[in-house]
């Protein structure tokens, strides 16, 4: 999931980066080319200022196809809406040339097709297709209108391969970028997560090493004395060797535990120490667990290690998720109170005596 | 100890798929003072059980050659069974997976020893009974249909799963060894009330119910509007406390 986001977030920028080439390209055709042709052609028209007025309207329908292609790619009604706005102007502004200068003074032509590139490129090929075919026919058919002959034929050739090719081609071009983007951001993800599956795999690995090297050094000899018969189960220091074994087993089983943070582990590794000295140590845990900063862990850990030295031969740790932080309790037979570490950091600390056994609880409130 | 004395030891069945557990149960209830147990088969699998139950309560082992059985449970209460779930799976999920399905208590394999028989006992006459595993899947249990603990069952729950004696947990909540007991007994009789229903929740909630443990008003109906039908008018929306007037009883449950 976060290794698929800045591929995706990549991959959107340079779509947006083509986006505004392409609007800058019909913006600026629209202003330097078309608006340059009608002013120049300006005593030749029949009305001046309906062109002008045609002129204005594809003028907006660039603003409102930007507009929607900033926001993604547009749906189909928007976008023909805008394509077909710009068409109708187009052709009425050709309609509207005196009939035997139409090719030479048309300005709208050329806009009314990169409009449609503009609100079509992202959408199926075969629509910008259809709506560049759609406007040389309308533009054909007030050729017809007006009459034609053999050289506005011609002309009207050479401008359709001049004009709708470069539309076709910028439209290819930008989709070819697409495509290319997308890969670049798909090849990134996948060393991303490559070199994160990599490093999971290190660390299992060495953790792996650690637990193995653990067991070899302790419980191993202990099996191979029980099986050859020079250690006897009935002796109680035996039994106390495989009660610490069976809780590091027991250990080593639970952390594969979804508990989040660094405290249960700390915990562990305190743990650890005593049963090197023989007490069997059993870490349990309900719910999921708050994280606890820094300074809390170190109280709640510090009162562990006091604890758990004290403790003769068992000690129960667990972690409960309460209403607003997390109980960590001991349950020793420590013989008498154990002088624990001062409460600090967030945390409070309790205990009470029973027989020889001590209960006591460090509780963190994150409020 | 709370256990009423029978004059006739439980019988009770173990299905488990490994001999030396099967052994070492057997040990365990052969070395009970009172020999308050008498073990009368042992089968390695489902498939071997008759229609009806072969014992008093069937110790059963949630992980037969490599499956989980908790899916069975449904089955085995429907047909009468009173099932101890005795498992090296104490994964909160499996836990209230096999409380869910009908099993009377659960005991993890760590627990066995000091647990077991006492778990068997109080299954026998459908009293509950809360292992510390048993304690910690209800702490941890945040599905939306759980029941509400009150503040005091909460801490009786948690002083326990966190190693306590009930006596030292008394002496810490300033309560008697016998309220503590009483706090645990009905957070799982509340347990034994929601979920899916099944003959031996009804037992256990009824038991409750008969011992004072728990009061008919204090059950909140089942959660879910399907099952608050018409035709019981006093249960009304999720969550709502009956009326006391007219106590509402589970399905199967009638007052003795």
């Amino acid at each position: 999931m976060t290794a698929l986001q800045p591929a995706a977030i990549m991959s959107g920028r340079y779509q947006r980066a083509y986006t505004l080439a392409v609007i800058f390209l019909v913006a600026g055709w629209h202003l330097a080319g078309a608006g340059g042709q009608l002013l120049r052609n300006r005593p030749d028209y029949t009305s001046f200022a309906f062109q002008c007025a045609m002129w204005l309207i594809m003028a907006l329908a660039i603003a409102a196809g930007s507009a929607l292609v900033l926001r993604g790619t547009p749906g189909w009604f928007p976008a023909w809406s805008v394509a077909l706005i710009a068409l109708g102007a187009s052709t009425a502004a050709a309609a509207a040339t005196p009939a035997s200068q139409m090719l030479a003074f048309n300005w709208s032509w050329g806009s009314a097709g990169w409009i449609g590139v503009l609100v079509l490129l992202r959408r199926r090929f075969t629509e910008l297709a259809s709506f560049l075919a759609a406007e040389a026919l309308a533009i054909l058919g007030v050729q017809v209108w007006d009459g034609l002959n053999r050289t506005d034929l011609a002309g009207f050739l050479a401008l359709l391969a001049w004009s709708t090719g470069a539309q076709m081609a910028v439209a290819a071009g930008v989709r070819a970028l697409d495509v290319a983007a997308g890969q670049a951001a798909a090849a990134t993800r996948r060393e991303h997560a490559a070199r994160e599956r990599a490093a999971t795999a290190d660390v299992i690995r060495a953790d792996r090493h650690a637990r193995w090297l653990a067991l070899q050094e302790s419980a191993g000899p202990l099996v191979a004395e029980l099986a050859a018969g020079t250690a006897d189960p009935g002796d109680p220091q035996v039994r106390i060797r495989s009660a610490v074994q069976a809780a590091r087993l027991r250990r080593l089983l639970a952390e594969g535990d979804e508990v989040p943070g660094s405290l249960i582990h700390e915990l562990h590794a305190s743990a650890d120490v005593a049963e090197r000295r023989g007490v069997a140590v059993e870490i349990e845990t309900a719910g999921l667990l708050p994280q606890v900063p820094g300074p809390a862990r170190r109280v709640i850990t510090d009162a562990a290690i006091a604890i758990l030295t004290a403790a003769r031969s068992q000690a129960r740790i667990t972690l409960a998720t309460v209403a607003a932080g997390i109980a960590v309790s001991f349950v020793a037979d420590t013989g008498a109170a154990v002088p624990l570490p001062a409460a600090g950091a967030g945390v409070t600390i309790e205990q009470q005596q029973d027989g020889g056994t001590l209960w006591a609880e460090a509780r963190w409130n994150n409020r | 100890m709370e256990q009423p004395v029978r004059k006739q030891p439980v019988t009770v069945a173990i299905i488990e798929d490994h001999p030396v557990v099967t052994e070492g149960v057997a040990s365990w209830i052969r070395s009970d003072p009172g020999q308050r147990v008498r073990l009368v088969q042992t089968a390695h699998d489902l498939a071997q059980l008759g229609a009806s139950p072969p014992a008093d309560v069937v110790i059963l082992d949630l992980e037969l050659s490599g499956e989980l059985v908790t899916t069975q449970i449904p089955g085995l209460v429907t047909a009468g069974y009173r099932v101890v779930a005795f498992s090296g799976h104490s994964e909160p999920a499996i836990v209230m997976e096999t409380l869910d399905n009908g099993a009377h208590a659960y005991v993890s394999k760590e627990e066995g020893r000091d647990h077991l028989v006492e778990a068997v006992l109080a299954a026998a006459t459908d009293r509950p009974y809360v292992t510390r595993s048993q304690a910690r899947a209800m702490l941890a249990d945040q599905r939306p249909a759980r029941p509400a603990l009150s503040d005091q069952e909460r801490q009786a729950l948690l002083l326990w799963f966190q190693g306590m004696s009930k006596a030292s947990v008394g002496r810490r909540m300033s309560i008697s060894e016998n309220t503590v007991r009483q706090y645990i007994s009905r957070a799982r009789a509340k347990y034994a009330a929601t979920g899916r229903t099944a003959p031996s929740k009804d037992a256990l909630l009824a038991r409750a119910i008969e011992d004072g443990v728990i009061k008919p008003r204090e059950i909140t109906p089942y959660n879910s509007f399907a099952r608050a039908a018409p035709g019981r008018p006093s249960s009304g929306a999720p969550g709502q406390v009956s009326d006391p007037g007219h106590p509402s009883f589970p399905p199967g449950v009638a007052p003795r």
